[in-house]
């Protein structure tokens, strides 16, 4: 197992690296000169000529990769050029709301998704089932924007029960992560529904009953733990999901995250910020993708890796 | 099994918490659109940020609601004939919010600190023509320039060139831009991610101000959710409040939406350089060619007022330079005149958004008529920068018409008209991409900038309009209006017409 998982990790790096090249060389490929954005619209061309200099975007391309490689080995990501404090401050200081942002939306539509998933495949092709599966598709359909716009004149203006953004006490929290996490509520459930039914006709469960064992038990203890595998590669993928969800969600509800960050960074050309960004998301993904596979483990002990 | 129980466990705490909550905190709340970029007065270029650091900021001089240059930590001035020396008398007894006095040497710090080139302040170009600071005695100093430049009292108002503790400029170095210490109506507290906090100065030396106990700067991208939070009172005053959100927001009855003259101006820039306009009587064709009110009404659902000359009505020095009347059959005689009368095509570029583009489809489609044919091209931010401000000489500029608006964030004439219109204001220099270069124009700048007398620049400026206005270098359109919207439990909240705010003296009524 830990042979397997520094396999995994030492094979990271070359992803790592292509990732690393791919963004820089993209980000360059911007159209915009982020020396004048920085000197601002009424400076002159010797204050511009005079930034470019101190940002180091007057070297070649060569020689301003290898020094960007060279010193985010060393962990240091630059300055950030529109509020000029290093990179890694203002990463840090967003990258916790929106782990949690995303933690929270994760895991109550994950919970929520297995049980109508579980319930449509029990209950299959009566009332619950059905009702279980509009709302999962009215789940999938709600564009995250308007689903955020619509419960913020509803919860907010209307009742007044939440504030309509920002970030601090738990109030604060609810309305974002339903918004965030309602379309991987609604793609758990339809997906935890189809595992199930599989499952459900393979032998075991079929001895399982037969052999007197209580119906409660067959459910979770035979049909759910085996789909559950199919299922966590699910929600490996949703959180990738999420992360890309949060850009909007961020945005309606005035999150102080990465999303925000991500946006503000691109309209800004703020290449330290966003390749460190860029960089820091697809690092998330390997990682998610590890954590899987050795979830797969605990769901599945008959797994073994070599 | 465990970690499915511990994640229902969460679910059921987070819906078992769904309950109402009380009121909110009670510093006055202000929610703006975009993020500030930092808290260094010297060295920021966005007006919001700008705007916002007056709160703890002050200059020299400043501007009241209506922009009108007023003293602010100076107290009157005086100055030579040619523009080149300015005696400013300061105000007594005014100390920064550390304790430190403001006084002359105060003001050399800062002015010298702003124009020294190594120092990269984006600022810089305000007093760059300072070659010296003279401190005449603790109250007085004296300001030697360069060359002369009769806007200087108008560009030591702009926020760029207020003044900072210079103790706390020694303490904190570069990061000043996290201190900010000045000597404004509130004390600077915190400033995270999206959110800037001040408190009330105790010790303000304006009598009986501030009256809120602080203020709380807060960026909202999302226009519907800044209109949300002005309904539920999380936030007290919006300001460029959403025009599309207007007719909401005047259905209720707990709101105040008020718009304003601004100074900003819109315009077809015409490169004078490229056929066909370079002939006076195709730009004057457009310019009867347009419905100026139809262009306030479809642009700006009718919040704009017609341009009347080449700088808006609310920047000093304006007079009203003439009238393009809308008129068709004129346009066309022009254009038969100048052996156009089959027309001709051309692109009109525009920075790409909502706004923009329809702006550029209304003239797209008034331009039809007299046959000029217009292809709508809209530019991404980024590639307008490369295409329209970064190109190297006149020849190489491929610009034939740009939509666009202007703010003179000086309050003052010659930054509405120097820039845009000046024969050495070619971009990359500066912002003239009409490429317009009349020598008659030129010499009524250059003679406004020699001299500090307001009645001679006046002189001089009405010149610079109406001349230009005649040449039309551009197709002129109209003055956008401000919005901004406020909760009627609050008073004394301006919007400026550069789109700024000014709160000092906001106060609740409830």
């Amino acid at each position: 197992m830990l042979g397997y998982l520094v396999k995994r990790l030492v094979g990271t790096i070359p992803v790592i690296l292509m990732v690393t090249v791919c963004v820089f060389a993209f980000v360059h490929m911007l159209p915009g000169d982020p020396a004048r954005l920085v000197a601002g619209p009424e400076a002159s061309p010797e204050d511009v000529l005079a930034v470019r200099k101190s940002l180091g975007l007057d070297r070649p391309l060569s020689e301003q990769f290898i020094r960007y490689v060279t010193r985010v080995v060393q962990g240091d990501f630059g300055i950030s050029l529109k509020t000029r404090r290093t990179v890694i401050e203002e990463i840090g200081q967003r990258l916790m709301p929106t782990v949690w942002l995303t933690v929270f939306a994760m895991a109550w539509s994950t919970v929520i998704g297995l049980l109508i998933g579980v319930m449509s495949a029990v209950k299959r092709g009566k009332w619950p089932d059905y009702l279980g599966m509009i709302v999962a598709v009215s789940g999938i359909s709600f564009p995250p924007f308007w689903l955020g716009l619509l419960l913020i004149s509803l919860f907010s203006v209307r009742l007044g029960w939440f504030p309509t953004g920002g970030y601090g006490t738990w109030q604060h929290f609810v309305m974002p992560s339903f918004t965030l996490g309602v379309a991987v509520a609604a793609v758990m459930a339809r997906f935890t529904r189809s595992a199930f039914i599989e499952i459900a006709r393979e032998d075991y469960v079929r001895t399982a009953r037969a052999k007197g064992v209580p119906e409660r038990r067959v459910i979770w203890r035979h049909s759910l733990r085996n789909a559950l595998i199919p299922i966590i590669t699910m929600v490996g993928l949703q959180f990738g999901f999420l992360l890309g969800g949060s850009i909007v969600v961020e945005s309606v509800f005035s999150w102080p995250g990465l999303g925000r960050l991500l946006v503000d960074s691109v309209s800004y050309r703020d290449y330290p910020v966003i390749q460190a960004l860029i960089l820091l998301f697809s690092l998330q993904f390997i990682l998610i993708n590890l954590l899987v596979d050795v979830l797969y483990v605990f769901a599945n002990p008959e797994i073994r890796y070599k | 099994m465990m970690k499915l129980k511990s994640l229902m466990a969460i679910t059921a705490l987070t819906a078992a918490t769904i309950l109402p909550i009380a009121g909110w905190a009670k510093p006055l709340t202000v929610a703006i659109k975009d993020n500030l970029t930092g808290l260094d007065p010297t060295n920021v270029n966005d007006t919001l940020s700008q705007t916002s650091l007056r709160l703890v900021y002050q200059g020299l001089f400043g501007f009241d609601e209506d922009m009108k240059l007023i003293p602010l930590l100076a107290e009157s001035y005086d100055s030579n004939e040619d523009a080149t020396e300015f005696t400013i008398k300061l105000r007594q007894g005014i100390k920064f919010h550390d304790g430190t006095d403001f006084n002359a040497d105060a003001v050399k710090v800062n002015i010298e600190r702003l124009a020294n080139p190594d120092n990269g302040l984006s600022r810089r170009s305000l007093v760059s023509m300072v070659k010296e600071v003279q401190i005449v005695d603790d109250l007085t100093v004296k300001l030697v320039l360069d060359e002369p430049f009769g806007a200087m009292i108008a560009s030591l108002a702009h926020p760029g060139a207020m003044m900072i503790s210079p103790a706390a400029l020694e303490k904190y170095g570069k990061d000043i831009d996290r201190n900010p210490i000045g000597t404004g109506p509130f004390v600077f507290k915190n400033w995270a991610a999206d959110t800037l906090e001040v408190v009330r100065n105790e010790d303000y030396w304006k009598d009986g101000l501030p009256k809120v106990e602080g203020i709380t700067i807060r960026s909202v991208p999302e226009s519907g959710a800044r209109f949300a939070m002005l309904q539920t009172g999380e936030a007290q005053f919006v300001p460029g409040f959403p025009p599309e959100l207007l007719e909401a927001a005047k259905k209720n009855p707990a709101l105040t939406v008020e718009a304003t003259d601004s100074i900003v101006e819109y315009y077809v820039a015409l490169n004078n350089t490229k056929e066909p306009f370079d002939d006076v009587r195709v730009r004057q064709a457009l310019n009867y060619a347009v419905d100026k009110e139809a262009y306030c009404k479809i642009a700006f659902s009718g919040l704009c007022k017609p341009a009347d000359s080449i700088i808006p009505e609310m920047l000093a020095f304006h007079v009203p330079a003439g009238d393009y009347a809308y008129d068709p059959d004129k346009a066309k005689e022009l254009l038969k005149e100048a052996g156009l009368e089959d027309g001709f095509q051309a692109e009109l570029w525009a920075v790409s958004n909502t706004e923009n583009l329809r702006a550029a489809q209304f003239i797209q489609q008034q331009l039809a008529p007299i046959g000029v044919e217009v292809e709508v091209v809209p530019l991404e931010a980024g590639v307008a920068t490369q295409r329209i401000w970064s190109v190297d000489t006149p020849e190489d500029a491929e610009v034939q018409m740009y939509y666009g608006g202007w703010s003179s964030s000086t309050g003052d004439a010659d930054w509405g008209i120097r820039p845009l219109l000046y024969g050495e204001s070619f971009p990359p220099a500066m912002f003239n991409v009409a490429y317009y270069n009349d020598p008659e124009v030129d010499s009524a700048i250059e003679g406004a900038l020699g001299t500090s007398d307001p009645e001679k620049r006046g002189e001089f400026y009405a010149d610079a309009q109406k001349l230009a206005w005649e040449g039309a270098p551009w197709i002129f359109l109209g003055t956008a209006q401000n919005i901004s919207a406020q909760s009627n439990t609050v008073t004394g909240v301006h919007m400026l017409p550069d789109r700024g705010f000014l709160l000092e003296e906001a106060e609740f009524t409830e």
